[in-house]
C-alpha cells in the first residue's frame, strides 16, 4: 500500500528530512544544537504566545506501526502478568490506537467517554480499540469502570511505546493522538493532534475507519 | 564553516518541527486577544464573537450534556450570571461531539441556562480557544484581551469576573 498525504491530520516531523541532516553533520553536534535550544523552547510556554513546541515523529502511513507489549485492564479487571496485550497478535483485525494524557483529568473526559458512548456506530466489530495513558492498571480499572468504557486502557508509565509512535509528552503525560492500524499492521491513518472536543477530529476518524474496512 | 551550517540546520529543525507539535490540552493563552469566530445557536442563528470582543467583557464555558462537572458548575455560573450579567456577555459553547442540538434542547427544558447558549457543530470556536475539554471556562476583559482560563470543578472564576465587570452601576 503506497503513503496516502491526506490520511493524516497533521504534517509530521519528517523523517527523511532527519536521515539528509544525519548524513551531512554528526548526530551528536544536532543533538547538542538542539539541548543548547531547549530552554529557550520551554520557555516559551511560560509567556504568552504559541505553547510549547514538541519534537513528534512517530511511523509514517503505510509504514509497519511499531510492535510492542503493553500490560492491559478492562472496567472489570486487571489482565493477567502472562497474558498482556501484543499489537503482533491482532494481525486481521483494524486497530485503533489511542494515546491520551491521563485518567481522570481536571475537565470531564470527552474522547474516550465519546469512543465508549459511540462504540458501535463509531467501530464496529471487526475493529478493536485500545487507549494508553502513563496511569497504572488499578486507576485504568476505576477510570474505565466509572465510564463504562468496553475497550481496554493499556499502561505505559515510561512512555517508552509513546515515544515509539510520537506521542510522548512532557511532564509525565502523553500528547493526545490516534493510529488506525491496518489488517497487515500497517499505519492507514494518523492523527498526532487530536483534538478531544473537535467534531472533524471523529469525522474524520471515522472516516479512515471506514476506508480501511474498505467498505 | 562547518559549525555554522549546523547552527542553521539545528534551527531549522526546530523550526520545521514547532510549526506542528504543539503541546495540547492547554487551551488559549492568557493574555491573547480573544478569537472573533461566528458560531450558531440552537436555531441556527450566527452569533459572532466579534460583536463583543473588544467591546464588552466576556464569559465563555465550553460545555456539554454529557459533563458532570459542567452541572455541578451551573449554580455558580448562575449566581455569577445574576450578579454580573448586566456588564458581561455570559456564552455558553456546546461542544458538538457525543451529543446533538436536540438532547441539548431536551436538556435546557430541565436546567435553567445562566448564558447564550450556542451549538459549535464545525468545532470552529473549540479549536480557535484550543478548547482542552468541557467545563473550560474562558474570560475576556473589555479590551478583547483573555486574563483568566480555566478546567474543571475546582476553578475560581468569579474573582476574574469580578475585575473585567467594573463597579457596579449606581443604585437607581
Amino acid at each position: 500500500m503506497s503513503p496516502v498525504p491526506n490520511r493524516q491530520s497533521d504534517n509530521p516531523f519528517n523523517l527523511k528530512i532527519m536521515d539528509a541532516m544525519n548524513r551531512l553533520v554528526p548526530k551528536r553536534l544536532i543533538m547538542a544544537g538542539l539541548l543548547l535550544l531547549l530552554p529557550a523552547i520551554v520557555q516559551g510556554q511560560q509567556t504568552q504566545g504559541p505553547p510549547t513546541a514538541v519534537l513528534v515523529s512517530g511511523p509514517e502511513l503505510g509504514e509497519m506501526a511499531p510492535e510492542f507489549t503493553l500490560a492491559w485492564a478492562t472496567r472489570d479487571s486487571i489482565g493477567p502478568a502472562g497474558s498482556p496485550y501484543r499489537l503482533a497478535h491482532r494481525r486481521g483485525k483494524i486497530v485503533v490506537l489511542a494515546f491520551y494524557p491521563r485518567d481522570f483529568t481536571t475537565g470531564c473526559t470527552a474522547e474516550l467517554r465519546t469512543f465508549g458512548d459511540q462504540y458501535e456506530t463509531m467501530f464496529g466489530k471487526d475493529v478493536e480499540v485500545v487507549a494508553v495513558s502513563v496511569d497504572s492498571l488499578e486507576t485504568h480499572v476505576r477510570f474505565a469502570s466509572s465510564l463504562k468504557l468496553p475497550f481496554s486502557l493499556l499502561s505505559d508509565p515510561t512512555q517508552a511505546v509513546a515515544k515509539m509512535y510520537g506521542s510522548n509528552g512532557s511532564e509525565g503525560s502523553m500528547r493526545r493522538t490516534v493510529y488506525v492500524i491496518d489488517r497487515d499492521g500497517r499505519v492507514f491513518y494518523r492523527n498526532l493532534r487530536f483534538g478531544a472536543l473537535d467534531p472533524k477530529a471523529y469525522d474524520e476518524l471515522k472516516a479512515a475507519i471506514r476506508e480501511a474496512r474498505g467498505s | 564553516m562547518k559549525a555554522i551550517r549546523t547552527l542553521a540546520l539545528v534551527l531549522g529543525i526546530v523550526g520545521a518541527t514547532s510549526a506542528v507539535g504543539w503541546a495540547q490540552d492547554e487551551g488559549i493563552s492568557v493574555g491573547s486577544v480573544a478569537p472573533s469566530v461566528t458560531v450558531k445557536d440552537l436555531d441556527g442563528h450566527p452569533i459572532n464573537f466579534g460583536d463583543l470582543v473588544g467591546k464588552k467583557p466576556m464569559f465563555i464555558e465550553f460545555w456539554a450534556t454529557w459533563c458532570p462537572i459542567c452541572e455541578s458548575l451551573l449554580p455558580r455560573v448562575q449566581a455569577a450570571h445574576a450578579r454580573f450579567g448586566d456588564r458581561i456577555a455570559f456564552i455558553g459553547v456546546n461542544v458538538a461531539v457525543n451529543q446533538t442540538p436536540e438532547r441539548v434542547k431536551r436538556y435546557l427544558t430541565q436546567h435553567r441556562a445562566p448564558f447564550q447558549v450556542v451549538y459549535d457543530a464545525d468545532g470552529v470556536s473549540t479549536r480557535a480557544y484550543n478548547a482542552p475539554q468541557t467545563s473550560y471556562i474562558v474570560i475576556v476583559d473589555r479590551a478583547g484581551k483573555v486574563i483568566y482560563t480555566g478546567v474543571g470543578v475546582e476553578q475560581k472564576f468569579e474573582e476574574a469576573l469580578a475585575r473585567v465587570a467594573g463597579p457596579e452601576p449606581a443604585e437607581r
